[in-house]
């Protein structure tokens, strides 16, 4: 009996411990101590992606600087954040150059994890669209260099529309489409056979949601001085949120389906209308249906907005090679040449203006005849449209919150109280900072 | 001066403590410090503006209990672990004395039923997201049946139940393994003597299975118990705790505060509490366990 009582405490202790073990020990914020550098040597880069996507930028860099060598590192995506937390929290000074999430720039600058970049203020101004050069302004200073950027277009079944006799929506801003006009259309399409009307790809994501409250008037959902008030209880923001909550309820889009598995339902042409990223043009392009472009709409009424922002660069403080890693930095970013080279591998816009506009045709071109128009149409909501998401040190906390309300409203609940729920989430959450 | 030639003998003591030492020190440093760690940084809270740490006592705890959510992931957790457990259990003893008996194929069906284990928590929420969807595989089948398609996760109703159907299709197997194990140790004179005594199937699995496999039983039913606290991954995979946090387990609700919203003080609390919510739970069950051995 004794020895029964034992061997259960043990492995109750060892549950318990495991249980402990979960969390980790939180980061400090520590002050610099790394120091420019000879300003040649090997710079250590770190970020999400597949090396074969740095590869011709690095090698480019190289040509022009051949003292100077640029080891890159891949961490996937889900463990980016939490690594980086952790090693630069730990000053690590084998991080010269890291990839940063551009809405998290000023988290990672309050914590003291990025080198103050404002120095090049006036000349990244100079180079990239407004919403990419102000999302890397926190208090005042620049700790990062946009990369990439991004934006979010309206694909439609060219088949499906047929069917019901819809008119293809065009590819001119000018003649962009209401959200009011497309659930009419869309839902048309449905009544002549195809499965849903329509699709937003990122169905959870604030990204892509956070356009619909803009149109409606009620903001991006963060104000104040500081950038730390909650305001989603506003009738902007509940218009838009019931409107997405009714083509959900009402059937024209489908419960259920995760992120990752949107695309393939537009590609197995159940969707009529389906609103994605730029990244998309070369999936569908593979694909065996026939299908067009066309802007995001907006709300009648409303403002136009559409989804901006993607990667920026930027540096540790804790490094000890900071010239070097400036010197390819600023080549990666506001050379046009620099910029161009690190979409060579990646179907994604570039952030710099003048390697934009060489990217876009050959964009275009990739979808042939279905994507007539792209590039204009990208330039246009590039500097029209976009819209950044809030800079604001509790961005990361505003995210997640929202991200589950969203989920909720999609699956049902009510609105107004789901809205004023997370609104009290994030002020509760934000209260720590 | 001839050095000593009387060889030293350690006593028992010493060469025990040697061979027990790599458990015990990594019993020390990855299990009791962690442990401790998570107690004195619960009494804390870590202040990204204005920087630096500040001791507040218990007063995570109290911020916790006063919290919607986290006392709503209590619930959530209490409520799953007192329908998971019973369910996992009585289905693995059921299908353990099933696969016991010689029936045809009756390896190859329990090698089925093992089967998931060998497939990752992660990649089975994956399959079962397939399952889920309102267009999948579970929609399907219920069609075939002539029923109305369910929500399953996107409904605040169904979503735990479908989350513990997915735990179950998973654990019912690796229980069943050292039920089978138990069942097989049972004397096969005992059966005989019952059969001659007129018992039937029932009365057989009642008296004298039932009896006899009570301790890998209990085994499985603290260890089903432990690690049903600890679910995470289809959680994460499949529903984020929602909808409405109806699948907000415990362990989720930890994940989030600490990673998401970078609340460590108020994490490491709550992982006391769940730690505190385990240890009386399996107490209790020890507690049961032990009067029904001495009556």
């Amino acid at each position: 009996m004794k020895r029964k009582v034992l061997a259960a405490t043990s492995l109750l202790a060892a549950g318990a411990m495991f249980l402990a073990g979960c969390t980790a020990s939180p980061q400090k914020s520590v002050p610099a101590l790394g120091n420019e550098g000879p300003g040649t040597g090997t710079v250590n880069f770190l970020g999400p992606e597949d090396p074969a996507t740095f590869a011709p930028v690095i090698a480019a860099f190289h040509a022009k600087n051949p003292d100077i060598t640029v080891k890159y590192s891949q961490v996937p995506f889900d463990q980016l954040n939490s690594t980086l937390q952790q090693r630069l929290g730990a000053k690590d000074e084998t991080i010269d150059l890291y990839t940063v999430d551009q809405p998290r720039v000023s988290q990672l600058a309050a914590q003291g994890f990025l080198e103050d970049l404002s120095d090049l203020k006036d000349r990244t101004k100079a180079a990239v669209p407004e919403a990419q050069f102000s999302v890397n302004i926190y208090d005042g200073k620049m700790w990062a260099l946009p990369i990439w950027n991004s934006t979010q277009l309206l694909f439609f079944n060219k088949k499906a529309l047929d069917a019901a006799g819809v008119k293809y929506p065009s590819s001119d801003p000018t003649e962009r489409k209401t959200w009011e006009e497309l659930v009419t259309d869309a839902k048309a399409v449905q009544a002549a056979g195809t499965k849903y009307g329509l699709l937003l790809e990122q169905v959870e994501a604030y990204y892509q949601l956070q356009p619909l409250a803009e149109s409606a008037g009620g903001g991006p959902g963060i104000t104040g001085d500081k950038m730390l008030t909650v305001d989603i209880t506003n009738a902007g923001w509940e218009k838009a949120m019931q409107w997405y909550s009714d083509t959900f309820s009402s059937g024209l889009s489908p419960r259920g389906v995760g992120g990752f598995q949107t695309s393939p339902l537009f590609t197995s042409g159940k969707v009529a209308y389906f609103v994605g990223g730029p990244w998309d043009v070369g999936g569908f392009s593979k694909s065996n249906i026939d299908w067009g472009i066309a802007p995001m709409p907006y709300f009648e009424g409303g403002s136009k907005v559409t989804p901006t922002g993607s990667w920026s660069w930027g540096i540790n403080p804790a490094s000890k090679n900071k010239a070097a890693a400036k010197k390819f930095l600023e080549f990666a970013s506001l050379d046009p040449a620099g910029n161009l080279a690190t979409t060579a591998a990646t179907t994604i816009i570039p952030a710099n203006g003048a390697a934009t506009e060489q990217y876009l045709p050959k964009l275009e071109a990739l979808g042939g005849n279905k994507t007539k128009g792209l590039a204009q149409l990208i330039a246009h909501e590039n500097s029209e449209s976009a819209k950044p998401r809030p800079v604001s040190v509790g961005y990361i906390q505003f995210e997640e919150i929202m991200g589950k309300a969203f989920a909720d409203i999609r699956n049902g609940s009510p609105v107004n109280d789901r809205l004023k729920q997370a609104a009290q989430q994030i002020t509760d959450a934000w209260k720590q900072l | 001066m001839r050095p000593a030639r009387r060889r030293r003998r350690a006593s028992p003591a010493v060469i025990a403590a040697a061979f027990l030492a790599p458990a015990l020190v990594s019993l020390l440093v990855l299990r009791i410090a962690p442990a401790a760690v998570a107690l004195w940084e619960s009494f804390f809270r870590e202040s990204l503006l204005r920087g630096g740490s500040v001791f507040v006592g218990f007063e995570n705890y109290a911020d916790l209990f006063g919290n919607a959510d986290f006392n709503n992931a209590l619930l959530v957790t209490l409520v799953f672990s007192a329908v998971i457990n019973p369910l996992q259990i009585a289905v693995s003893f059921l299908l353990a004395v099933l696969y016991t008996r010689r029936a045809a194929g009756s390896k190859i069906w329990r090698s089925l039923v093992v089967l998931p284990i060998a497939v990752p928590p992660a990649v089975s929420a994956v399959v079962w997201s397939v399952v889920y969807r309102p267009d999948g595989l579970g929609n399907s089948f219920l069609a075939l049946l002539g029923l109305p398609s369910q929500p399953f996760l996107s409904s605040p109703q169904q979503s735990l139940a479908s989350i513990m159907v997915l735990l179950s299709w998973i654990g019912v197997g690796y229980w069943m393994l050292f039920l089978i194990a138990g069942i097989n140790d049972v004397p096969g004179e005992l059966y005989e003597a019952a059969s001659l005594d007129g018992a039937s199937a029932w009365r057989k699995l009642r008296s004298v299975t039932f009896p006899l496999v009570r301790r890998p039983l209990a085994f499985v039913l603290v260890a089903d118990t432990v690690s049903n606290f600890l679910v995470f991954a289809p959680v994460q995979i499949l529903t984020k705790g929602g909808p409405s946090g109806s699948t907000n387990l415990l362990m989720y609700d930890i994940y989030t505060r600490a990673y998401t919203l970078g609340d460590l003080g108020k994490a490491q609390a709550e992982v006391i509490i769940l730690v505190l919510l385990t240890l009386v739970v399996v107490a209790v069950q020890f507690r049961l366990l032990r009067s029904s051995d001495s009556e």
